[in-house]
C-alpha cells in the first residue's frame, strides 16, 4: 500500500509557543534564552532574529549585540512541552501513529490506510493544520510524502511557512535539484568528500552507481544513495510507548564551576527522578550522568546501584559518585543530564541486618513524608538546604 | 626575629611576590634581615641582593632543598661561608640533574657550612648524625611532648620559629590559588588542598611571632641566634674568565697577539699599514690588561665552526676581533670606536655576540657545550607572565573554553607591559581602541584584574637561545646548574644575572639572513651560475645602492621593516655609511631627532649644539645616532671619565632606567655646568640622550649589520628568484609568506604551485621563476615529504597511482597536495574533481587490501570507471588552494574583490604618489602593523597593505584608530578613505576610515 507520512513542524517552536502566549511579540524579533547570565546559550529564536545572524545555542550576549531591538523571553520547556502534548493529542485524532520530536514542534503522523475514515490524506493534513491554528494558536509547515525522509526535506525547503505534497514516484525528481545538505543524515564529512568531486545535488548522487558511490563516500554509500533517491522504509515509531529509562536534565543559567551550585542541581535532578520513579512504582538499577561542558565536549559516566533504590538519598549518594568520575575538567559545566537505567518494580523487602534496616526505613519514610506534603502543598513546599527555593 | 624561610616568586607557581616587593614589606614590618629559601633555586639571588641593599636588610642567602622521590621532605639550607654557597650550588644541581636524588644522603655528603632547617624528626637526627649543622623548624610553639621539640632536645639543637612563607600578605593567598591552578591545570573554585599552601603561609609581622611564640620566647631568640653565625652576605667572583690551555703552555695573551696578526696580513696583506699595527697594539694592550685574551681565542674557535658568521654587538668594533674572523667590518675602515667595547675603566664582562645560520646554531652549540664539559653551560632566560598569557591562564582557571578566551585575547592590542603599569588591567584595556567594542561582564573584570597581578611573575625557566658561560671550574661551582628541556646544561641564572655575577657570557644566536644568503648562493651554484664570494663587494654595487634608497628592501636582513623602508625613502641614500647610520638612528623615541638628521641630510645649514660636540657629531650631522655617541658627549661636555661615560651610556639603554638615571642626570649637569655649558644647551642634549631609550645600537653593530643588509640587497637585485626562494623558506622574516611571494609577483616573478614531479621541500627559484616548496603545503608531514623525495629521485612518477604507491599518503595529505596543485602534473588535463575521484579509489584500493583475504574468491576486481564529475568551479580551487597554502600562486586574492569595489573607483597602489594631497579609496590586504603612542599616550597605528600592485603604507592617527582598530584582522582585504601624504619623497595614506571587505 501507498505510504502517507505528514510532517507537521511549527518553526521556531519555542518562540512561536511564546507568542500564543504573549500576541505583543508577532512579528517583532524573539529571542528565548535564560536571561540571568550574558554567557548563556541561546534557546530559541525568532526568524527575524535567525535573519539578524542569531543562532542557537549562541551566547546570548552576542546574539543580544547581533539583534538588540529583540525581545528576550526566558525558556519554559513545560510550557512547550504541554503545547506539543496538545498538538500532539490532536494528531492522534488523525491517526495512531504518531512520532513526535522533544517539544521541538516536529510530528510526523502515519496516514497510511486512512482515506476511507478521514478521506485523502492531503485533505487531512490541512484539517490538522487548521485545528493546530484555531485550538493552539499555532501555525506548522505541513508536507505530505510517502516516507519521513521525503517528507522532513520538503519541510526544509518551504520553511519557514508553506506546505509541499511529493506525489508518489517524485520522491527521486523533487530531490534531484535540491543541494545535498537538506538531506537528513548526511554529515559534514560526506558533504565535504562529495563536494570534491563537484557533487553538490541530490541528483547528481543519485546519477551514481553504487560502486562509484562506494568510491566516494565509502560505507556509507548505501544510506546516502538512499537518501538521494528518496528512498526511506523507517515507520513511524507511535507516541507514548513504555520507557526504559527515568532522566532529568539541568541547564545552568551561566555555565559554572562552583561544586555548590553544581551539587544543588544534582540533588534536584535527583529529586525529579526519584519522584517519577516511585509515582512508577519502579527502582533503578543504575545512574548515568552527562556532564555537558561550555566547550561542547560531553563526559558520560555511569555507576550501578546495588541493591536497586528509588530513594532520593541512595540516588544522591551514588549520583554524588558519578559526579566525581565525569566532572574531572577545568572548563566550566554548562548542563547535566542524569539517566537511571535498569529499572525494576519498587521492591519493598527490607534489608536482614537491623541497623541497616533502621536506616533504610527511616530515609524511607523520610522520602514518603516529603513526598506527601509535595503532593498536597506543591514540589517547592519544602526542599533541601543545598537547593535554594526557586522563585515560583 | 628574623624570617629565616622566605619565598619569592621564583619559587615558581608557589610564591606571588618579587624580591622587592617582600624586602620593601619587610622593612615596613620591622625586620632587619631576611633569607631567601626559594625551592631548590637560587635564580632570584641577585634580585634578592639588590633588594636588601634597597631596603637596607641583611641578606641571608639559601635555598629550600626538596626531596622529588618523598614529596614532604623539606630542608632550608642557609650558606653560612663561600664554601656553604659553593656546597649550595653543588647541592641544588645535583637535585635537578642527578637521578634519584636522595635529599637525606646528599646532605650528608654535601652539606658542609650549611644550616639546615627542617621539621622533620628523623632528618634532623640523621642530619645531625652525619656532623652537620641543624635546626628544628616550627611555625606554632610546640608542646613540651611533641616529637620534634623532644627530639631538638635530645640532639641539643635549636628548636627555632620559622615558617615557609609564600606570599608576603595574607590577602595575596588568592593570587597564590590562582598560580597553583594553573600549575596544576585545576580550577580555581576547586582546588587541590595538597597542591596549596595554607592560607597563614604569609610574611608574619615580627609581633604575631612575639604572639604566638610568647610561651616559647627562646625558639624566637633562636633565629636571631642562628643569623648572628651566617656570615656570608652574597658572592663575589670577579670577572670568571672562560678556560684558556695551550698544548704548548702559551699565555693566553701571547697566542692572541700572534693569531691576531696572522689575522691581520690575512685581511691586510703581509705589509700591515701603521695605522692597523698600533690600533692593534693598543688594543692587545688593553686586552691583556683586562686579561680578556682567552675569552677572544675561545670565541675564535667557536667561529672557526661555520664558514658564514656575523660579529654582532660592540664586539664588532675591535680590530683583534674583526683579524681573528670573529667579525667582518674593518674598524678603521669605518671609523668604529674600541673604547665602546672594552676599556681599562669597564667593571662587568663585555658580551661577545656572533651570529650563526639559525639551522646552524643547535650544531654549534652542541659543539662548545661537548669540548667544555661541565665547564660550559647555556644561560637561562625567565619566562614571565605577559598579558596576553595571564589573561589566558587565568581565564582557564576560571574554567572559561579556550575557544572563548581566544575571541578575548584576540582582540587585545599589541600592548606593552609599562602601558600597565599604574592602572588596573580592565580599565587599561578600556583605554585602548580596541575594547570600544562589547563589555566584557563579571566574570571578565575578575579575571583581568587578577591576571594583572599576575603579570611579570616567572612561570618557568626556558633556555636563553644562544647564550653560553664557560668557567675556568665547574660551572656548579659558581651557580646551580639544571636541565633545559631540550636536555642541554642550564644555569639558574638569567643573562642580566650572569653578568652581575662577572660570568662572561658568549651569545650564539641564529640569524636566518645567514641562511638566506648562505641558500641563495647555493641555489646559484645549483642552477650552474657561478658566484665568487670571496670577491664580492656588494657596497660598491650601484644597482643594490639604489635599490636600498628607494627603500625596495622587503627580504632583506634589518631594513626590511616598513619603518625603515620609508626612512630609506625619506633619506634617498644607499651607501653603506649612510644605511650604518639610519639603521642605527631609527627607535621609537627619536622621531624628531631622525627628522632632524634627514633635514641635515638633505643640505639644512646646522650648527652645532655645543662648540665642545663639534668633533664629536661630526659625521652625524650633529645629532646623536649611535649608543656610543652618549659616552662621547658625556665625555666632551661634562667631564664623564671613560668608565663613568660608560656606565651612563648602559644606563640609556635599559628599559628600566628611570630608577638610576637621576644620579647621572645630576653629575652631567654638573659636569657640564662645571664646564661652561650654558643650560639650555645642557637640557638640549640631555634630551637628545634620552631619545635612546632602551632601543639603541652601537655603530659596530650596525656596520657588522649592514654588510649583511647589502648581501642580501645584492642578491634580491641581481637573483631576484634564488634570493626571494632562501626567504620564504626560511621563514621568519617580517611578512607572512603570502606578502613575499606578493613581492615576488611584483618583481616580475612567476610562482608556479608546489608540484609532486618538480619541487623540492623547499623552495626554489630559477631564471624568473619562484617554485614553491612541498613544506609549505599545510598538513604535509616532514616524512611523507621525505619519503616523496626519496622515491623521485629513483625515478619521476608517471601518473598518480605511480605516486601513490610509492609514497604511500595519508587520505588529509593526498587531499593537501591535492588542493595545492601539486598533483595536477600527474593527471594532464583533467579536472581536480577526477584527481579527487581517482584518489578516492586508490584510498578504497589501500583499505581493501589491507584487511582479510576476501571469502568469495581471490580474482582481481575491475577498477570502477570514473563517472561524469561536473567541471570544477575555480573559485572553490582557489579557495582550497589558499586554505592548504596560505596564499595563491598566480593572482593576489584581492582581485576576487574588484568587481565588488567597482562602485567605489579604488585607485591602484602603485599610483598612490601620483594622488598626492587628494582623497582617494583603495583596496587593501592587510600585511603587518604596529601600535605606537604619540607624545600624549594616545595609542595609534602605523599598517601595511598591499593590492595587486603593490606595498602601501598607511597611519591610523588616534581618532581613526579608536574608530576602527577593533575591525583590524590580519590578511583580510579592506577599502580605505583617506588622504595621501608625502613626506621626503615617501607616500603615506592618512587614512580616514575603512571597511571590511568579504565575509564578517
Amino acid at each position: 500500500m501507498e505510504r502517507a507520512i505528514v510532517h507537521l513542524n511549527v518553526a521556531d517552536f519555542a518562540v512561536a509557543v511564546e507568542r500564543v502566549v504573549d500576541r505583543r511579540l508577532a512579528g517583532r524579533p524573539v529571542i528565548v534564552a535564560p536571561p540571568a547570565a550574558a554567557r548563556a546559550p541561546v534557546y530559541d529564536m525568532s526568524d527575524e532574529a535567525y535573519r539578524a545572524g542569531v543562532r542557537k545555542r549562541m551566547p546570548l550576549a552576542r546574539a543580544l549585540r547581533l539583534c538588540p531591538e529583540a525581545c528576550l523571553r526566558p525558556p519554559r520547556p513545560e510550557l512547550y512541552q504541554r503545547a506539543m502534548d496538545d498538538l500532539l493529542r490532536r494528531a492522534l485524532d488523525f491517526s495512531p501513529l504518531v512520532e513526535p520530536g522533544p517539544a521541538d514542534g516536529h510530528l510526523f503522523v502515519d496516514l497510511t490506510g486512512t482515506s476511507r475514515l478521514l478521506g485523502p490524506p492531503v485533505d487531512a493534513a490541512w484539517k490538522l493544520r487548521r485545528r493546530a491554528r484555531n485550538e493552539l494558536g499555532l501555525d506548522p509547515i505541513w508536507t505530505l510524502a510517502t516516507n519521513k525522509l521525503v517528507a522532513k526535506v520538503a519541510s526544509r525547503l518551504v520553511k519557514p511557512a508553506g506546505e509541499y505534497i511529493v506525489a508518489a514516484g517524485d520522491e527521486e525528481a523533487f530531490l534531484a535539484p535540491l543541494p545535498l545538505h537538506l538531506l537528513p543524515g548526511l554529515k559534514a564529512g560526506d558533504l565535504e568528500r562529495l563536494a570534491r568531486l563537484n557533487l553538490t545535488r541530490a541528483g547528481q548522487v543519485a546519477g551514481l552507481t553504487a560502486d562509484q558511490l562506494r568510491v566516494a563516500v565509502g560505507s556509507r554509500a548505501d544510506l546516502i544513495a538512499a537518501a538521494a533517491k528518496g528512498l526511506d522504509a523507517e515507520p513511524v515509531l507511535p507516541a507514548g510507548r513504555h520507557t526504559e529509562k527515568v532522566s532529568a536534565g539541568h541547564v545552568f543559567a551561566g555555565d559554572t564551576n562552583c561544586p555548590g551550585k553544581i551539587k544543588a542541581a544534582l540533588l534536584e535532578m535527583v529529586q525529579e527522578a526519584g519522584h517519577r520513579l516511585r509515582s512508577g512504582k519502579l527502582a533503578a538499577g543504575g545512574l548515568t550522568l552527562v556532564v555537558a561542558h561550555s566547550d561542547g565536549v560531553r563526559c558520560i559516566r555511569r555507576k550501578r546501584c546495588r541493591p536497586e533504590s528509588a530513594n532520593d538519598f541512595d540516588l544522591f549518594e551514588l549520583a554524588c559518585q558519578v559526579l566525581e568520575l565525569a566532572w574531572t575538567r577545568r572548563v566550566r559545566v554548562r548542563s547535566l543530564h542524569l539517566v537511571c537505567w535498569k529499572l525494576r518494580p519498587l521492591s519493598v523487602t527490607l534489608p536482614l541486618f537491623a541497623a541497616e534496616r533502621r536506616q533504610v526505613l527511616r530515609r524511607r519514610n523520610l522520602v514518603a513524608a516529603l513526598d506527601r506534603i509535595r503532593s498536597r502543598f506543591g514540589s517547592r513546599a519544602v526542599c533541601f538546604g543545598r537547593t535554594p527555593a526557586k522563585a515560583s | 626575629m628574623i624570617p629565616l624561610a622566605v619565598h619569592s616568586h621564583h619559587s615558581l607557581m608557589w610564591g606571588t611576590a618579587s624580591w622587592m616587593k617582600i624586602c620593601r614589606r619587610a622593612r615596613h614590618l620591622g625586620y632587619t634581615g631576611l633569607a631567601m629559601a626559594d625551592t631548590d633555586s637560587l635564580s632570584g639571588l641577585w634580585q634578592f641582593l639588590e633588594a636588601c641593599r634597597c631596603h637596607d636588610l641583611r641578606p641571608i642567602i639559601g635555598a629550600t632543598l626538596t626531596d622529588p622521590r618523598t614529596a614532604g621532605h623539606r630542608v632550608v639550607c642557609l650558606a653560612m661561608d663561600e664554601n656553604g654557597y659553593t656546597n649550595l650550588c653543588r647541592l641544588l644541581t645535583r637535585r635537578h640533574r642527578q637521578a634519584g636524588f636522595c635529599l637525606p644522603d646528599e646532605l650528608a655528603a654535601g652539606g658542609k657550612r650549611l644550616y639546615l632547617l627542617t621539621t622533620d624528626p628523623d632528618l634532623l637526627a640523621r642530619l645531625h648524625t652525619a656532623g652537620l649543622k641543624v635546626a628544628a623548624m616550627t611555625e606554632r610553639p610546640l608542646t613540651a611532648g611533641h616529637s620534634l621539640r623532644r627530639m631538638a632536645a635530645a640532639l641539643e639543637v635549636p628548636l627555632v620559629a620559622a615558617a615557609e612563607t609564600f606570599f608576603p600578605e595574607a590577602e595575596d593567598h588568592l593570587l597564590h590559588r590562582l598560580l597553583r591552578a594553573i600549575d596544576c591545570r585545576g580550577c580555581l573554585q576547586r582546588p587541590e588542598t595538597r597542591q596549596v599552601a595554607s592560607s597563614r603561609a604569609w610574611l608574619a609581622a615580627p609581633d604575631d611571632w612575639e604572639r604566638r611564640f610568647a610561651g616559647l620566647p627562646q625558639a624566637l631568640a633562636a633565629s636571631d641566634m642562628i643569623a648572628e653565625q651566617i656570615s656570608f652576605r652574597g658572592p663575589d667572583f670577579g670577572l670568571v674568565m672562560p678556560p684558556w690551555n695551550d698544548r704548548d703552555s702559551r699565555t693566553a695573551h701571547r697566542v692572541l697577539r700572534q693569531a691576531a696578526f696572522a689575522g691581520a696580513r690575512r685581511r691586510y696583506g703581509n705589509r700591515l699599514p701603521p695605522a692597523v699595527v698600533q690600533r692593534l697594539q693598543h688594543e692587545l694592550e688593553i686586552i691583556a690588561g683586562m686579561k680578556f685574551s682567552s675569552c677572544f681565542l675561545v670565541v675564535r674557535d667557536i667561529v672557526a665552526h661555520s664558514p658564514r658568521t656575523c660579529g654582532r654587538g660592540s664586539a664588532a668594533a675591535s680590530l683583534v676581533a674583526y683579524c681573528l674572523g670573529i667579525t667582518n667590518v674593518c674598524p678603521l675602515r669605518h671609523n668604529l670606536y674600541f673604547g665602546r667595547f672594552l676599556n681599562p675603566g669597564r667593571k662587568d664582562p663585555p658580551d661577545i655576540d656572533v651570529d650563526f645560520a639559525w639551522d646552524e646554531r643547535d650544531r654549534v652549540i652542541a659543539a662548545v657545550l661537548g669540548q667544555y664539559g661541565n665547564r660550559a653551560a647555556m644561560v637561562s632566560s625567565r619566562i614571565v607572565f605577559q598579558p596576553r598569557m595571564a589573561i589566558r591562564e587565568t581565564a582557564r582557571a576560571f574554567g572559561l573554553p579556550d575557544a572563548e578566551i581566544g575571541k578575548v585575547t584576540g582582540r587585545l592590542p599589541r600592548f606593552r607591559r609599562s602601558y600597565f603599569a599604574e592602572s588596573r588591567l580592565p580599565e587599561a584595556l578600556r583605554e585602548e581602541g580596541q575594547w570600544r567594542g562589547p563589555a566584557l561582564g563579571r566574570t571578565w573584570d575578575r579575571i583581568l584584574n587578577l591576571a594583572w597581578r599576575l603579570i611579570g611573575t616567572p612561570r618557568h625557566l626556558a633556555v636563553h637561545p644562544g647564550g653560553v658561560v664557560l668557567t675556568p671550574r665547574a660551572v656548579s661551582d659558581y651557580v646551580p646548574v639544571q636541565t633545559a628541556a631540550k636536555g642541554v646544561p642550564m644555569i639558574q641564572w638569567d643573562k642580566d644575572d650572569a653578568e652581575e655575577a662577572g660570568l662572561v657570557k658568549i651569545d650564539l644566536l641564529g640569524n636566518r639572513s645567514l641562511a638566506v644568503i648562505r641558500d641563495t648562493v647555493a641555489n646559484l651554484k645549483a642552477n650552474g651560475k657561478k658566484f665568487a664570494e670571496n670577491r664580492w663587494r656588494p657596497e660598491e654595487d650601484q644597482a643594490t645602492a639604489g635599490a636600498i634608497a628607494t627603500g625596495r628592501t622587503m627580504g632583506c636582513f634589518y631594513i626590511e621593516s616598513p619603518a625603515m623602508r620609508l626612512l630609506l625613502q625619506k633619506a634617498g641614500r644607499g651607501d653603506f655609511e649612510h644605511l650604518v647610520a639610519l639603521s642605527s638612528i631609527i627607535r621609537p623615541a627619536a622621531n624628531e631627532f631622525v627628522r632632524r638628521y634627514l633635514r641635515r641630510l638633505h643640505g639644512e645649514p646646522w650648527q652645532p649644539v655645543h662648540p665642545l660636540l663639534e668633533k664629536v657629531l661630526a659625521e652625524t650631522f650633529g645629532v646623536m645616532v649611535y649608543q656610543e655617541d652618549v659616552a662621547r658627549v658625556a665625555r666632551a661636555l661634562a667631564g664623564f671619565t671613560d668608565a663613568e661615560a660608560d656606565a651612563l651610556r648602559k644606563i640609556m639603554a635599559r628599559k628600566d632606567r628611570r630608577r638610576h638615571l637621576a644620579d647621572f642626570r645630576q653629575r652631567f649637569w654638573a659636569g657640564a655646568r662645571a664646564g661652561q655649558v650654558a643650560e639650555d644647551v645642557i637640557g638640549r642634549v640631555w634630551e637628545m640622550m634620552l631619545s635612546f631609550s632602551g632601543y639603541s645600537f652601537c655603530k659596530a653593530h650596525s656596520a657588522s649589520y649592514a654588510r649583511v643588509s647589502f648581501q642580501a640587497a645584492f642578491l634580491k637585485v641581481h637573483h631576484p628568484a634564488e634570493f626571494m626562494a632562501a626567504v620564504i623558506t626560511n621563514g621568519g622574516g617580517f611578512y607572512t609568506t603570502a606578502a613575499y611571494v606578493s613581492e615576488a609577483r611584483r618583481m616580475g616573478l612567476a610562482v608556479a604551485a608546489p608540484d609532486v614531479n618538480s619541487s623540492v621541500a623547499a623552495w626554489t627559484g630559477r631564471g624568473m621563476t619562484l617554485q614553491a616548496g612541498l613544506a609549505t603545503v599545510r598538513g604535509l608531514a616532514a616524512e611523507t615529504c621525505g619519503r616523496i623525495l626519496a622515491a623521485r629521485q629513483e625515478r619521476p612518477f608517471s601518473h598518480l597511482e605511480d605516486f601513490l604507491e610509492r609514497t604511500n599518503p595519508s587520505e588529509s595529505e593526498a587531499r593537501a597536495l591535492a588542493d595545492a596543485g601539486a598533483l595536477d602534473s600527474l593527471a594532464p588535463g583533467q579536472d581536480r574533481a577526477v584527481i579527487f575521484w581517482r584518489l578516492a579509489r586508490w584510498l578504497q584500493k589501500r583499505k581493501n587490501s589491507s584487511g582479510q583475504l576476501r571469502l568469495f574468491g581471490t580474482a582481481a576486481r575491475q577498477p570502477v570507471r570514473v563517472p561524469r564529475l561536473p567541471p570544477d568551479d575555480p573559485l572553490n580551487l582557489y579557495r582550497r588552494q589558499f586554505a592548504v597554502l596560505g596564499f595563491l600562486c598566480d593572482r593576489h586574492p584581492i582581485s576576487f574583490f574588484r568587481k565588488r569595489l567597482e562602485r567605489f573607483r579604488p585607485i591602484a597602489a602603485c599610483r598612490l604618489a601620483d594622488y598626492t594631497g587628494r582623497r582617494v579609496n583603495l583596496a587593501g590586504w592587510l600585511v603587518t602593523g604596529k601600535l605606537v603612542r604619540t607624545k600624549g599616550g594616545d595609542p595609534m597605528q602605523f599598517l601595511s597593505f598591499e593590492d595587486e600592485t603593490g606595498l602601501f603604507e598607511t597611519v591610523f592617527f588616534p581618532k581613526t584608530y579608536a574608530r576602527f582598530s577593533h575591525m583590524l584582522d590580519c590578511a583580510r582585504p579592506y577599502l580605505l578613505t583617506g588622504r595621501v601624504r608625502q613626506d621626503m619623497k615617501a607616500v603615506c595614506l592618512e587614512v580616514e576610515r575603512i571597511a571590511r571587505l568579504g565575509r564578517q
